[in-house]
């Protein structure tokens, strides 16, 4: 019997075994198709607009209706009047409101005799996003309103139109966003999101695969199928799996990069290398877990632990520079935090190959992992001296 | 005169001890149910709150091209590496430079600074500089913004008082042009918009919830694998006392789940310094109906799982999803409608916003009223689903038991 034909015939069997139990259809195809319509649905347009603003307006004025008015003609914003403080308080410690802005009694007799109004606003910062952009926009906001005002003090004062811009402001700013021009929340977020749920979906059901063996006793027969090569039971489910989950990535990224047109500086070809390679390295990372601790429940436990902690553990929302020292070396145990350095490099930056090769070395490294473990796994499946729950 | 166990409420009372007996063992039994509840409560909010201990990002390095090179551009220069958020890492001298250092990682943003830019502010015109930011993580963008925006204001304001100056105002006039209109910016919970202080008030009662589900679905599980039921009815009810199962069943879970939840909402946070500014009797308050709904709801979805694994396989990647629907990062006004229902099924929607509220924004019971209504409204709804849960399954597992087992 041949290599090939080996595993051939772990293909085979793995096949039947997945035609009675849909668990792992469920447990990969369906689960993936969730969370990738969920991440790419949730955030909408990926910028969210008509955060609601609480203003206590206790001069009402003009100028201060005036002010209301353009505060809620802002995409961010959209205003709601309080008749008081503490009502508004109640609302932002509820997290109903995002902010409060409060323009105090007399502000448009203030700034008419040049007396320097204090408008106030107060932010809720435990509903992030939110938070900072009401703060951002209700910033803008007390900044336009001083160049209006401002601007009508120079016009009374003489100056000419031609000089207003650059006596009003004297330095601006040109931002620009690279790897994401719109600023478009979603698509950050989906681009690392869907591979990180990809990372898990792998590790638990590749774990789960091989532990089910070891659970219901099948572990001979496996080995049985094969002539006792644990190498080509492990690479014929292996092989079957990483055909299975990279479609499955391969279909996300076409979806995210073809479909919904992310941002992609580099070229797609790129993108769906790494989704292969961080298939194999994650499978790598299973078959390791499951070989050091031959007990499927065990097994299964710390493979959850290790890829929910993967999530926040590869830095691509709280950078990996601002973890605890002693935990920044961690994010190298995930083939997920290689694979957002490809992305960054492709996808953000468009580089050539000499600056990411390295990840993919490092992905490919992953790759010896289960060498490491495979007799032990074949002692296991041969003697089953395990606990089985 | 009956004595107290004959009369219904004796009997009921009787039958809730019983079960409540028969799940304690189960659990204590099942080593990894324990693990569950003993590792992942105990460990998780420890662990987030290492990862998360910092939680915020400061001095990102920059690379600046200065090809203005005028005192002004070296004074913002000067200004910005002084900021929290800005460090100036590398002065490079054309822009491909600066380029190759992005790509390379060593610095995460470009402040580019025009050769005009001096002329400009000489001409008393507009003088633009640019920034590129790396948006492979947003807190690179937003301190590269903010610390760029708050040199870019002190020195509009010092720039202007200079001009206006000039056109003759004096200097008392000239601030009061520049500054029509004052403003003062309170953060009042999250000051400098840290990271963990708004991840970690959401994710420590989600920590509760998905502990709950992985155990009990794990505990469901087995029972299922070894033949037996979970909703095994007393013997000598025939076929009554759903309710009695529940409870008896939900008690045990209540209790082991009320010291988890004061460890995972009272000591946690103390132990890393985190803010507590809510009383200790409304959190209580709060966890008691959070753990009950949390019961009723595990209860409930765990019906659909029929092996010990199961559990993990199938639910795993609602943790992230979960921690989504809480609407603390998104904010939940912008959910679409669909996703805005989908949320109502989850306990943990209501209970991290109240949590929140409560505990780290201080706010007093009333306000988080919505939020109580709506998990008492879960708590009744899961609690009615449970009992049909446990009602068919029952049911199901009756007819099973009684037919002839089929020839191989």
């Amino acid at each position: 019997m041949t290599f090939f034909n080996k595993i051939d015939k772990v293909i085979r069997r793995e096949i039947r075994i997945w035609a009675r139990r849909p668990i792992y259809f469920l447990g990969s195809v369906a689960v993936m198709s969730f969370c990738t319509v969920f991440y790419l649905t949730f955030l909408g347009q990926g910028v969210p607009s008509d955060l609601p603003i609480a203003v206590v307006d206790q001069d009402g004025s003009s100028t201060s209706r005036n002010f209301c008015r353009q505060l809620d003609a802002t995409q961010l914003g959209k205003v709601i009047h309080y008749g008081s403080f503490s009502e508004a308080q109640a609302d932002l410690q509820g997290g109903r409101v995002t902010s409060i802005c409060v323009i105090p009694k007399g502000f448009d007799r203030d700034i008419r005799s040049q007396r320097q109004p204090t408008v106030s606003f107060y932010v809720n910062g435990l509903y992030f996003l939110g938070g900072s952009l009401a703060w951002k926009d209700i910033l803008t906001m007390v900044n336009l309103t001083a160049g209006a005002v401002q601007r009508e003090v120079l016009r009374l004062k003489g100056v000419p139109e031609s000089e207003m811009a650059g006596l009003l402001r004297p330095v601006d700013v040109d931002v620009h966003q690279i790897g994401n021009a719109t600023m478009n929340y979603g698509a950050y977020l989906a681009n690392m999101m869907i591979p990180g749920m990809l990372q898990m979906v792998v590790i638990i059901v590749l774990i789960y695969s091989l532990g089910a063996e070891l659970k219901y006793g099948t572990g001979r027969h496996l080995l049985d199928t094969v002539g006792n090569d644990i190498y080509a039971a492990v690479s014929g489910k292996v092989a079957l799996y990483t055909l299975l989950f990279t479609l499955i990535g391969w279909t996300v990224e076409l979806i995210l990069y073809k479909w919904m047109h992310f941002p992609l500086a580099g070229r797609l070809g790129q993108m769906l290398l790494a989704c292969l390679l961080l298939v194999l390295a994650s499978e790598s990372v299973a078959v390791f877990i499951i070989g050091c601790v031959p007990v499927c429940r065990f097994a299964l436990s710390i493979g959850a632990l290790y890829s929910v902690l993967g999530l926040s553990l590869t830095g691509f929302t709280l950078p990996v520079e601002a973890l605890p020292a002693g935990l920044r070396g961690l994010a190298m145990m995930y083939p997920l935090r290689q694979y957002y350095e490809l992305y960054v490099q492709v996808g953000i930056f468009g580089s050539d190959f000499g600056q990411w090769y390295v990840h993919i070395i490092a992905l490919l490294l992953f790759c010896f992992l289960p060498f490491l473990v495979m007799g032990r796994l074949g002692r296991a499946y041969t003697y089953m001296d395990y606990e089985r729950n | 005169m009956k004595g107290i166990s004959e009369t219904y409420i004796g009997r009921w009372m009787g039958d809730v001890l019983r079960i409540f007996n028969l799940e304690l063992r189960n659990i204590l039994n099942d080593g990894g149910v324990m693990i569950i509840f003993v590792v992942a409560g105990f460990l998780y909010p420890i662990l987030y709150n290492f990862v998360y201990k910092n939680g915020i990002l400061e001095e990102t390095p920059i690379a600046v091209v200065d090809d203005a090179a005028c005192s002004d551009s070296r004074r913002m220069i000067r200004e910005m590496d002084a900021t929290r958020e800005m460090d100036i890492a590398w002065r490079c001298t054309d822009i491909e430079e600066a380029k190759t250092l992005l790509q390379q990682r060593k610095v995460n943003g470009i402040v580019y600074f025009p050769s005009d830019f001096g002329d400009r502010l000489a001409a008393k015109e507009t003088a633009t500089f640019s920034i590129y930011a790396d948006m492979s993580s947003f807190l690179y963008y937003k301190n590269l913004l903010m610390g760029s925006e708050f040199v870019m204001l002190n020195e509009i304001n010092r720039i202007k008082i200079e001009r206006l100056s000039l056109e003759g105002l004096t200097d008392q006039e000239a601030d009061a042009s520049v500054h029509t209109v004052r403003y003062e910016d309170v953060n009042p919970y999250n000051r400098a918009f840290s990271y963990s202080i708004f991840l970690i008030s959401a994710i420590l009662m989600l920590i509760i919830q998905q502990v709950m589900f992985y155990g009990m679905g794990m505990s469901v599980g087995t029972m299922r694998e070894e033949n037996r039921s979970f909703a095994t009815l007393p013997d000598i009810l025939t076929g009554k006392g759903v309710g009695r199962v529940i409870i008896g069943r939900g008690a045990v879970y209540w209790l082991i789940f009320m010291v988890i939840g004061i460890y995972v909402c009272c000591i946690v946070p103390s132990m890393f310094g985190f803010p507590q500014r809510g009383r200790f009797q409304d959190i209580l308050l709060l966890l008691a109906l959070f753990v009950t709904v949390c019961i009723f709801f595990s209860m409930t979805w765990t019906t659909l799982v029929t092996r010990r694994e199961s559990a993990f396989l199938l639910f795993l990647f609602m943790s992230p999803v979960c921690v989504f629907l809480t609407g603390f990062s998104w904010p939940t006004t912008a959910f679409p409608g669909f996703w805005k229902l989908f949320s109502y099924l989850f306990p943990s929607t209501f209970g991290c916003q109240a949590f929140i509220n409560l505990n780290t924004a201080g706010a007093p019971l009333q306000v988080v009223a919505p939020q109580i209504r709506a998990l008492c409204i879960q708590g009744v709804v899961y609690y009615i689903l449970a009992c049909a849960a446990v009602y068919v399954e029952n049911f199901v597992y009756r007819k099973s038991r009684f037919r002839p087992v089929p020839p191989a």
